[in-house]
């Protein structure tokens, strides 16, 4: 891991997606097994994986993870428990006026 | 658990796009559900040793799959008349289903992340079973919402993804504060349109008995691995955690439920008395683990509550008048909200012991 430049690495992922009625997810896993750390950033390549209703889609693509530096593996670290509060569920969204 | 504030954005300008358009056009919301990590070495190392017989009924319960049928489409889902429905009351309604179904979605992923990261067999069990039960309510609330028109998107995965970093303790505290105020906000509205079945306007509620005991459930399990390691709840520094989590839990709940307020009317709840409801059974049930108690019924809760609830108004109000006049008006709000945030805070708490034993059972 370096101090100031990112590394960029192409990883095969399979990717998820649940759109019926008995379950709504969507899931990214890493074939080769490669972890995410804080502060990385990932996109899966190609269009959009779009289930319509009732479909569960499961598709091989590429992800690029890129890798955050030393420096901002650590800002996440200590700056990221601020927004834990993101955990909790309120049934509402913040917005004071809809 | 809750999208970032620019997916909330995303998502209110695509609903505001369907409620100007003719009803019942197929408006699409972009689920958006953040990413996280933890230390995840940290959870391997958790060792259930010390809770193993609690631990071991609860898992099997999990296994068991109660609810498995229960999620379905019977005869009691009345139909729903969202043309009928009264617009401001649709608005509310639809963003309590999408939230509701962000924050299961959510919910979903993180546990599933923790679950494929970790090793530790115990800790993988628990979070595949809770993040079975939160695709499953979400699927559920996702049904829901197509018949108010209104799909989800998924495409989220194409686009690019920051992960951030929360602390395992944040996140039990956070998360099981979450589970048991959900199991506290369902099961009050439930036992409210048993007496009031005429004010039910959504079938949906029927289903909140047995849904609010998945969370009931997932609490019990974050009480159980807090319980692994008493420094969580026991520590100086531990506990001025969990007081600042209970009551950011509760102002956070008291303010977003007044901003909705075609909703409450609509069940025939009057927010103060729901809110202040479901504040005294969590914070009840939240003794089994924290060694306190937030004085809900101290002469200065309330007032200070009411005076956050007001600062937030004056914020937004300030944000859309923008401007030098709105900029400070905002910021004065800010530093009223702050000052009352603080006085909650310091308000003296209810000290308790919890029990030598951490289970409980949904008996509200």
């Amino acid at each position: 891991m370096s101090l100031f430049t990112r590394k960029v690495e192409h990883v095969p992922c399979t990717v998820e997606v649940s759109h019926r009625f008995e379950a709504l997810h969507a899931h990214v896993r890493f074939n080769d097994g490669s972890t995410i750390n804080p502060g990385d950033e990932v996109l899966v390549q190609g269009p959009p994986v779009l289930a319509a209703w009732g479909e569960l889609v499961i598709e091989d693509r590429t992800a690029v993870i890129t890798r955050a530096t030393a420096l901002e593996r650590l800002w996440t670290r200590l700056t990221g428990d601020f927004e834990v509060m993101e955990l909790c569920e309120f049934s509402f969204s913040e917005e004071i006026t809809l | 658990m809750n999208m970032h504030a620019t997916t909330h954005d995303e998502l209110h300008a695509e609903m505001a796009d369907r409620f100007d358009t003719n009803a019942m056009a197929q408006e699409s919301t972009l689920l958006n559900p953040r990413f996280y990590t933890t230390d995840f070495d940290e959870l391997d190392r958790i060792d259930v040793t010390p809770v193993r017989a609690e631990w071991d009924i609860l898992i099997a319960q999990m296994k068991s799959d109660p609810n498995k049928g229960h999620f379905k489409k019977n005869a009691d889902w009345d139909d729903v008349d969202w043309d009928g429905m009264e617009p401001k009351l649709k608005r509310e309604f639809i963003d309590f289903l999408v939230s509701s179904c962000t924050a299961e979605f959510s919910g979903c992923v993180l546990y599933k992340e923790m679950k494929r990261r970790g090793n530790n067999p115990d800790i993988c069990e628990l979070f595949n079973y809770m993040a079975r039960d939160e695709a499953r309510h979400a699927g559920f609330i996702n049904d829901a919402l197509r018949e108010a028109g209104v799909a989800v998107n998924l495409g989220f995965l194409t686009k690019a993804k920051k992960y951030t970093y929360f602390r395992p303790k944040f996140i039990y505290y956070a998360t099981y504060l979450s589970e048991k105020i959900g199991y506290a906000r369902y099961i009050t509205i439930y036992r409210h349109l048993e007496q009031h079945p005429e004010q039910r306007f959504h079938p949906i509620f029927k289903w909140f008995k047995e849904w609010c005991n998945d969370e009931f459930r997932h609490g019990e399990a974050f009480a159980l691995l807090m319980r692994t390691d008493p420094k969580l709840t026991t520590s100086f520094a531990n506990k001025l955690w969990i007081r600042f989590f209970l009551t950011a839990v509760f102002a956070t709940m008291y303010v977003r439920d007044h901003a909705r307020p075609e909703f409450h009317k609509a069940l025939g709840v009057e927010i103060d008395w729901y809110d202040q409801e479901v504040f005294r059974k969590t914070g009840e049930i939240a003794k089994q683990v924290f060694p306190m108690e937030l004085d809900i019924d101290h002469p200065a809760w309330m007032p200070t509550l009411k005076k956050i609830e007001r600062a937030f108004r004056k914020m937004e109000a300030g944000e859309k008048q923008g401007g030098v006049g709105g900029k400070l008006a905002k910021w004065s709000a800010m530093a009223s909200a702050g000052m009352g945030f603080a006085r909650l805070y310091l308000l003296p708490v209810k000290k308790s012991t919890p029990p030598a034993s951490v289970r409980l059972e949904p008996t509200y």
